[in-house]
């Protein structure tokens, strides 16, 4: 006997990941999933973007790690409202780590929600985590072939932020190559080129973040 | 490595198939489907497989992975060219302006289970019984 059930097998997950979206867009909150390599920049691009905007945002944060508190520190540090999970070794976050984050934090008046992922390029990839938007951050020291070697990160992402481009005169990468490649395998998604040591290319990723929350989660006036 | 999460999201969800679909017999074999693109590693699948699957009602399944190709659509010369890996350059014409998709595919395809009137049966070698039963379906359908 046969049982035909063609489902995908993270489904569980996956509704999982729908319930915390719906939960964020009712409450008005534009939820962000930012992945990328360990050390690829993440956690000092939020900081980044939070000084950019100013009383303009009001951010939380959600900081996945394998261990430690080291980046939820950071946040505090810039008085951003922040949970840490750990995941003892687990190389990725669930929608379900999510749900029990998101009940740890205030959300009322918060706008927009990030989520940084543990720093891996490939288990995260399969993950839908209750996100609007999914931003992969790729730093330039990384090197220019990540973006084929790693390609469902890719392909699943709504923007590439190359991270750290102050460092481009001190390496060979080929920032038409990454665009290309991006593009082949994610046609839709937007690309910045951004650093946080200068600012460089900052307030347009800035812009369209706010343009995106507004487009999926119009002000209640 | 997060096939070990895979591989114990898809013995829940058999168990739960299983026992949606009203039966109790043995689970001969699990057809998966894989995406050549999907980061997730089939040997590691297999792996996992044999480490979890014991004292499940999976224990002892063959496990058959499909691995769908990606395809490469070329915006010059209009091919649709099914791939195994990434490539940065049409296969056919060899201009860069091509859209790769797909490939990404996770499944749990298909339970085979034991008859519960042929449960004394011994399967066959490789666990498939019932190969005649017409079952082509599309391994697509995320
Ligand atoms: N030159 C330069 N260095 C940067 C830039 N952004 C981050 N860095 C440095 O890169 C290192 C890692 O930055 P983090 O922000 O901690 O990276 P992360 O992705 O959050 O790291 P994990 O959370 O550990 O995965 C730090 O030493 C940063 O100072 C940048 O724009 N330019
Ligand atoms: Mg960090
Ligand atoms: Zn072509």
């Amino acid at each position: 006997m046969k049982i035909v059930a063609a489902k995908k097998i993270l489904k569980a997950n996956d509704q999982l990941a729908n319930e915390n979206r719906a939960a964020f867009s009712g409450r008005q909150v534009f939820c962000i999933n930012l992945v990328g390599s360990p050390g690829s920049g993440k956690t000092t691009l939020l900081e980044a973007l939070f000084a950019q905007w100013g009383q303009r945002c009001a951010p939380a944060v959600i900081e996945g790690d394998i261990a430690g508190q080291v980046d939820a520190q950071r946040m505090e540090q810039i008085g951003v409202p922040v949970v840490q999970i750990n995941t003892d070794g687990m190389c990725h976050l669930d929608a379900s780590m999510i749900a029990a984050a998101a009940q740890n934090l205030e959300l009322t008046g918060v706008t927009m929600l990030w989520i940084e992922n543990v720093g891996n390029l490939v288990c995260t990839a399969g993950y839908d985590l209750g996100e609007h938007l999914r931003i992969v951050a790729l730093s330039v020291p990384e090197g220019d072939d990540k973006i084929i070697k790693y390609p469902a990160i890719f392909q699943r992402s709504d923007a590439l932020v190359l991270t750290k481009i102050d460092l481009l005169p001190h390496l060979n990468f080929r920032t038409a190559k990454a665009r290309a490649d991006m593009q082949r395998l994610a046609p839709e998604a937007r690309i910045f080129e951004v650093s946080a040591r200068t600012g460089q290319g900052l307030p347009e990723l800035a812009t369209w973040l706010v343009e995106r929350r507004a487009a999926a989660a119009p002000s209640r006036s | 490595m997060h096939e070990m999460s895979i591989v114990q999201a898809l013995l829940e969800q058999v168990a739960e198939e299983v026992d949606q679909a009203g039966q109790r017999g043995r689970v001969v074999s699990l057809h998966l489907v894989v995406g050549r693109l999907s980061g997730v590693h089939v040997d590691a699948i297999r792996f996992g497989f044999e480490l979890l699957s014991p004292g499940s009602i999976a224990q002892g399944a063959a496990l058959r992975i499909d691995q769908p190709p990606a395809r490469c659509h070329c915006d010059r010369c209009g091919a649709a060219v099914e791939i195994a890996e990434i490539v940065s350059a049409c296969p056919v014409c060899g201009h860069a302006d091509i859209i790769i998709r797909g490939g990404q595919e996770l499944l749990l395809q298909s339970i085979e289970l034991e008859d519960e009137d042929q449960a004394g049966e011994a399967s066959s070698s490789d666990g498939w019984i019932h190969e005649n039963r017409g079952s082509k379906e599309d391994p697509e359908g995320q």
